[in-house]
Formats: C-alpha cells, structure tokens, sequence
C-alpha cells in the first residue's frame, strides 16, 4: 500500500509539472482571448467534464472536446491554445473531488487535460491560419479537418497519460476497460471535426452560439435521464430477484453469484459492451422462473416424479415467455432458458436450443456459472462443497457437457481475486449428503 | 411521404389542396417579392416534415413541421426583414399540404384536423410576434451589426408564445375526451418542452445559417439536431422498456397461480383512467400505474405452502408486495402506495384520512372493481354498486364517481 501512495505522488509531481510547464510557455507566447467570450466557454467545458453521461451501453461520451475546439476555433490563433487550456485546467477540479478529498485525480487529470488541450490546439493554430487565408468551403474544410486532427492528438495524450498513470499506480488491476481506444478514436474525430465548424460557425455568424449550447444541454439532459432510466430499469429487475429469491433459504444469493461469476468469466474471455451487458442480464433472469414453481417442489429431497416435474418446466417456460415479450429481455431469455443445454448440444435446453446444436457462448458460460455457483453452496439436500472438487468435477464434464474454455477462464479468474468459495475441505458428494442429513443445515445465506 | 400501401381514397383531397393553394397564390400576388416558387419549395418542404415525427414524454408523438416553420421567417425576408406575407403564405400552403398528405396516410380525420388547427394558429402567433420584435428593434436605436440578435429575441419570444398556445390547444381544445382533467392534459403537453425546444432551435439555427452560409447550415443545424434526437429516441425507447418489465414481473403472481390472470393489468389500466379524471399530475399517473401493476406482487409470498395454511389478510399482501417493491431504489414511492392499498379512506367515528395518498385509494377501488366483475361475475353496473355501498368508509366518494365516469367513457354503463 506504502508504494502504490508513493507512486500516486510521483506521477501527481510529474503530470502537475508537465502541465504547469504547458501553461507557462503558453502564458509567455500567447495572449489571452476576450475574458466573457472564455467565461462562457470555459462554463460549458466545466460542465460537461464534470459529468459525462453514458451514451449507449455503458459508453461514456463527455463532448468536452467538441467544447474545447469550437472555442479554439472561435478564439483565433495567437489566443487559442492558451485560453483551451487555462479551461482545460479549471476543468481538472471539480467540486466532487474536495468535498470527497481526492486529492490525486484532480491533480493529475490538471496536468493531463492541460497538456492535451494545449499541445491538440497548439497543432490545431497551424491549420487556423491556412484557413484563414483560404476563401469559401477551403476555409470550411481547413478548420473542420483541422479539428479533427487535434481532437485525435487530444484524445491519444489523453489516453497516453491514463495509461500511464493505471499502470503505475494500480499494478495488478487490468487494463482492459481503458483499452477501448479503438472504439473511442472515431467519437474523438467526430466531435472534432463538429467542433472545429461550430466555430468557424462562430467566427462568421457569432448569434449561433447560443442555440447550439441549448441543443446540446437539451440532448444532454436527455442523455442523463437515460443512463438513470437503465440504471433503474436494471436495479428494479436486481431487486426483485433479490427479494423474491430471499424467501427461500438455499437459493438466497444464488442469482447475484451467478451474475458475478458470468461477468467474471465474460470480461476474462475478452466481452465488451453490449454483449457483456447481455451475458449480465442473461445471469439476472436464469433463474426466474422457479420464482413461480411452488416452493415444496423445490425444495423436495427425492427424485421428482414425471408430474413434478413436468409442472416445474412448464411453470419457468411461461415465465421465460412473460419476459420474452419484454423486447430488450428477449436475446437474454434466449441465453437464459438454454443455460440447461450442453456444450456438445444433449441436454433438455430451452426456447432458445435446439437439439444437436451447440449452444452460443454466453449461454456455456452461465451453464459453468451456474454449476459453479450450485457446488459451492449449501443446498437442501447436501452442505457445500470445496471450490477445488467443484473445479475437478467441471473438467471431468468438459467437451461433453461444459465448455473447456469456459472452465480455464474461471478458474483463471478467480485465481486472480484470490476469491475461495464453497466450503474449504468438503471434497465428496457423498459426504455431503451424508452430512446434510445427519444434523439440521443451519445458513446464514 | 406517407405510407405507400395505403391507397389514394378520394381524389377530392389533391383537388381541395390545389384550390386552397392557388386561392393563396393569387391573394399573394403583389403582397411579397418572393416568387412563387420559392415559397412553394417551403411549403412542401412543411408538409412533407409533418410526415417524420419523434416520440416526445407525453407519449405523443412531435413532428419536424415545427422545425421547418420556425425557418420560416428566417428563410423568406426582403430586404433583411421578414417578408410576413411569404411566410405565412408558405405556412398556409404547408398546412394544406399536411392535411392532404395525412389524409391520405389515412391517419384519422379529427386528429389531422385538430393539429393542422393548433399548428396554424401557433406559427401565425410566432410569425406575427416574431415581425412584431423586429419592428420594434427598427423604431429603437440599436448598434450596428445587431440584426442577429434582434432576431434571436423575436425568436425566443415568439416560440414560447407559440409552444404556449399549442400546449393550451392540444389541452382544451380536444375531440373525444373532453371529460379528462385539463390540468392533467396540459401538464402532460407541458412536459414535451425539450423535444419543442430543440425542434424550434434546430430550425432557427437552420434559418440563420442559411442566410448567411447556404447549404453548410444542413451540417450545422444537423448535427446539434442528430445528437438531440438520438437522446430522446434513447429515452423513450428506456421508457417503454422500463414499463414492460414492471408489466412482466408484476404478472409472476398469476402465472403462479397465486393471484387471478389478467387482474393486475385491467386493474391498472382502469386506475390510470381514474387517476386521470382527478387531475392528478402525468408523473403521479406514472407512479399510479406501477404501484397498481404491483399491488399483488405480494402474493407470491403464498408459494410457502406453510404461509398459505396459516392464513393471510389484505394487509399481509400489502405489506409482503411493499417489501418487495422497496428492493428495486428508484421504487421507493411506489412501495408506500402499494403498502397503504388496504387502507379505508376514513374509519367509524373518524374524519376522513387527509394522510392516505391518492394513488392507494385508487388502487383499493379498481381492484375491488375488478374483482367483482371478474371474480364474482358481477355486471359493471353491479360491481360499481359494490363500490358505491363500501363509499362510507372503503372507497373514497370521489374516487367512486371517477370510476363511474370511466365506465360511462367505456361505454360499458349508461351516462
């Protein structure tokens, strides 16, 4: 813990200096622009940076780069780079930070944001005056493309700096969530270039500005009642499950693990976005519908007879159906209701499976996870067994009915938070039983 | 353009709009220095807009006609003053052209009429009002170089004046369900102001970079409008989705057998109506139609074979569902009125609970309605009669008339 602090201060030291040195040069070299004129700039550009809303799945999109070059464009060259980054750095400290007391994110994220803006606009000048040499759609297209050029040098410093600054202060953590790049560069280009002819907009017809900034805060405010709207949407399903399965004694908890675990494994075999989100959700639903199966079925120690069983499946098919009229439920359903199906295609699967296929790669997943989940905890008829026997009885079944992968890339992931379940010596199925019937099963779920 | 398959019914339609389009034309002439051409392309610009709409809050649905006519005195001036003759020329003959092209999309007669009403008589305010500003600028002195700004005052004056008076339209002047609340209709119109907003923004932003920089004002009222409507098109699309999977858990009670099919659902659209009736607010009818999709949930609390032996009141059921509706955090609103449900709006001896919300009152009545028509296999008649003997202490009077007014709009009980 001592070193990651130490770390943290060097790379504060290092960033603040070389976005303090970034300033400096630009406060000797350049004038600054109209002080109303920045004024409205920089209040926009704070506060777009201080909250970015979430676009599509989970896709954190802040246009503060859009703001930045619109009012580079707008400031002229001579004014430009000084003025984007003394926004840049007013920027970095958000009132978040110093009520929480953060002290390293605001610092570091001053020298990487005024870095950015002052190198990305420093660039963008060489094109302002190309620009403004040049008449009719050149003119246009200097400055557009020259926005868009700096925004993708604003967006890789940026980058370059997150990067390094991860690496260093969190060793082990995986980088994997910042290795987007890909997907971002293109936004980055884009707002750019949108931002670079929104102000050479301005610099012709100044009375624009206005209506532009409410179209964006409109579409803004949209954007942020959306991101609450999912979040809600998937926290009221979440709590459903929660409260509907705690009133059983062995499956308290069981979704929520199962979800975990898929995401786990998900995020360990390389699934972005949407198709992460779909696995979570798949997790989410696997289960619900033995909410509706009367409990004493559930719960029975025996062998179910023919009739009983008959009446569990159809109980979870017509809620599966229920939520498979939910349109955004229904590629989850899908997943859910074949998490029974094998990886070489046997097993009874479910409205998503046919016989002899072999099912999609999300729904091997939650057949692993939710194995996983069943060996490891305290059913009615057996106590928990150890995370290793549950490991060793998932290979004996992989190829015929679990995906080999799925089981490396689980047991690779719990490796690495160092998580153990089940129970730390349990390796028998039989002794298990045995136990579970010899005394009361006391859980405290 | 509208829907192919649907056929050309009456060839009088075209006909109507080519008589009212050269019955303008001619009282145009010598009124603007615009050609007739120009204004023409405008106005079928106009109708051709109120073909494409976007899905606003209220559940209705907004067309890109408002962008186009908020252009409009932008785009047509003589000058550098609006030509107010040619404007309104062009918004007529739009309008003409939406009720030729809705009409024969086939959309229904009295909807198409009342919104090319509304939408006249808004774009004549804006119009006017918006010339007004800019007369008014002119008799003052103002700096050079201002006409932009001038403008943009007569703009924001002028579209709230218009957003104003079709709010209040779409409210007060309706065909067919006068016998809502008014506050109810206007809030829920009220609460379209940000799609309004960014389509009048989107076209003067349009208006004033055409002017000045031609077809390079496509690109920069475009791109501001495309990210706005991706966000609403996210928004409601959220919307719908969150409402069908409160739909879909709140009927895991009935396809468990625990509670009768179909309850929760009728129960709630029936609540919805009454809600509206009483003038509640569009985001209390929001939280009504949840809470009452949710009142049974509890239910499923009866799949412990021991619970269902040892018995349970209404006031079980209420508190059960509570519990679990408080789990979900953005429904915690709801959990109060799903766990007051049970509640008597007033007890022998006492006043009248002041305390007891709205929404849960509704829910006791609907419900009780529901289950004696369909339960007990009471006539609507019958059933409001239930309701009418439990007025003294379980079913709040007003909310018993609500109910009454509903049923007389279905149609199922005489007026």
């Amino acid at each position: 813990m001592h070193g990651a602090k130490r770390r943290k201060i060097q790379i504060a030291a290092l960033y603040s200096l070389l976005g303090g040195t970034v300033l400096a040069v630009l406060m000797w070299r350049q004038t600054f622009p109209p002080l109303a004129l920045w004024l409205a700039f920089a209040t926009a550009f704070a506060f777009f940076d201080w909250r970015s809303v979430e676009v599509n799945d989970r896709m954190l999109m802040s246009p503060t780069v859009m703001v930045a070059l619109t009012a580079a464009v707008a400031f002229g060259p001579g004014t430009a780079a000084l003025g984007v980054a003394a926004m840049a750095a007013l920027g970095a400290f958000s009132a978040d930070d110093f009520r929480q007391r953060r002290w390293f994110q605001p610092i570091a994220n001053f020298g990487q944001l005024v870095v950015a803006a002052g190198v990305s606009v420093f660039i963008l000048e060489w094109f302002l005056e190309r620009a403004l040499s040049s008449t009719g759609d050149t003119f246009w297209l200097w400055i557009a493309g020259g926005s868009a050029v700096a925004a993708t040098v604003y967006g890789l410093i940026n980058y370059t700096f997150v990067t390094v600054a991860v690496r260093a202060v969190f060793e082990k953590r995986d980088l994997r969530p910042w290795s987007n790049l890909g997907q971002l560069l293109p936004s980055y280009l884009l707002m750019g270039f949108v931002g670079g002819l929104l102000g050479a907009t301005y610099t012709v017809l100044p009375v624009v500005l206005p209506l532009v900034f409410v179209m964006f805060i409109v579409g803004y405010l949209s954007f942020a009642s959306y991101g609450q709207l999912r979040e809600a949407h998937e926290a009221t399903l979440r709590g459903f499950i929660k409260a509907l399965e705690a009133k059983d004694l062995y499956t308290r908890g069981h979704t929520e693990r199962v979800a975990y675990f898929s995401q786990l494994v998900g995020e360990e075999m390389g699934f972005t976005g949407t198709r992460l989100e779909r696995l979570r959700w798949a997790a989410l639903i696997h289960d619900v519908g033995k909410l509706a199966v009367p409990r004493d079925l559930i719960r029975k120690k025996g062998r179910l007879t023919e009739d009983e069983y008959e009446e569990l499946q159809v109980h979870a098919h017509v809620v599966e159906e229920i939520l498979a009229e939910v349109e955004f439920l229904r590629p989850m359903v899908e997943i859910a209701s074949s998490h029974h199906s094998h990886f070489d295609g046997g097993g009874y699967g479910g409205v998503g499976h046919t016989h002899g296929a072999k099912p999609s790669p999300e729904a091997c997943i939650l057949a692993v996870a939710d194995a996983f989940d069943a060996m490891t905890s305290t059913r009615s008829y057996r106590m928990a067994l150890s995370q290793d026997y549950a490991f060793s009885e998932l290979r004996r079944n992989a190829g015929s009915q679990f995906d080999p992968e799925v089981i490396e890339a689980l047991y690779r992931a719990l490796e690495r938070t160092t998580e153990r379940y089940g129970s730390p010596h349990l390796a028998s199925e039989d002794e298990a039983r045995r136990l579970a019937e010899g005394r009361p099963v006391t859980s405290h779920g | 353009m509208g829907d192919p398959r649907v056929p050309i019914k009456s060839p009088l339609v075209p006909v109507i709009w080519a008589l009212g389009s050269a019955a303008l034309a001619y009282l145009l002439m010598g009124q603007t220095q615009k050609s007739l051409l120009e204004i023409g392309v405008w106005a079928i610009l106009l109708a051709e807009a109120s073909l494409v709409s976007l899905p606003a809050s209220s559940g209705n649905r907004l067309s890109l006609a408002f962008a186009v006519s908020a252009a409009l005195p932008f785009v047509l001036t003589s000058g550098g003053a609006v030509d107010l003759a040619a404007a309104g020329a062009a918004s007529a003959m739009g309008l003409l052209g939406t009720w030729m092209f809705r009409t024969l999309r086939s959309d229904p007669a009295e909807e198409v009429m009342a919104a090319v009403l509304r939408h006249g008589f808004g774009v004549a305010a804006y119009l006017v009002v918006f010339a007004g500003v800019e007369s008014i600028a002119d008799s003052i002195p103002v700096p050079d170089g201002s006409t932009d700004w001038v403008h943009l005052v007569g703009f924001a004056v002028a579209a709230s004046l218009w957003f104003l008076i079709e709010t209040s339209l779409w409210a007060f002047m309706v065909f067919g369900r006068n016998r809502l609340s008014r506050r109810y209709l206007w809030l829920l119109a009220v609460k379209d102001w940000t799609v309004v907003l960014s389509l009048l923004t989107t076209g003067a932003l349009f208006g004033f970079a055409w002017a000045e920089l031609g077809f390079w004002a496509i690109v920069i009222a475009g791109i501001p409008y495309g990210f706005a409507h991706l966000a609403f098109y996210r928004y409601q699309e959220s919307r719908r989705t969150y409402g069908q999977t409160i739909r879909a858990l709140s009927r895991i009670p009935e396809v468990a057998g625990l509670s009768p099919k179909g309850h929760s659902d009728r129960t709630s659209g029936m609540a919805i109506e009454v809600g509206q009736d009483l003038g509640m607010t569009p985001d209390e009818v929001t939280d009504l139609q949840y809470s009452a999709l949710m009142h049974d949930i509890g239910r499923i609390t009866l799949n412990e074979p021991s619970i269902l032996k040892m018995g349970f009141t209404d006031e079980d059921i209420a508190r059960w569902g509570a519990e679990i509706v408080a789990e979900a955090p953005y429904l915690s609103h709801v959990a109060t009125l799903v766990s007051q449900q049970h509640q008597p709006y007033r007890r022998p001896g006492e006043e009248r609970d002041l305390e007891l919300p709205m929404a849960s009152k509704i829910i006791k009545a609907t419900s009780a309605y529901d289950h004696a028509t369909m339960e007990l296999g009471f006539s609507p008649l019958e059933a409001l009669e239930v309701l009418h003997r439990g007025a003294a202490y379980d079913f709040d009077p007003d909310v018993v008339q609500a109910v009454r007014r509903a049923l007389e709009r279905r149609g199922v009980v005489p007026a």
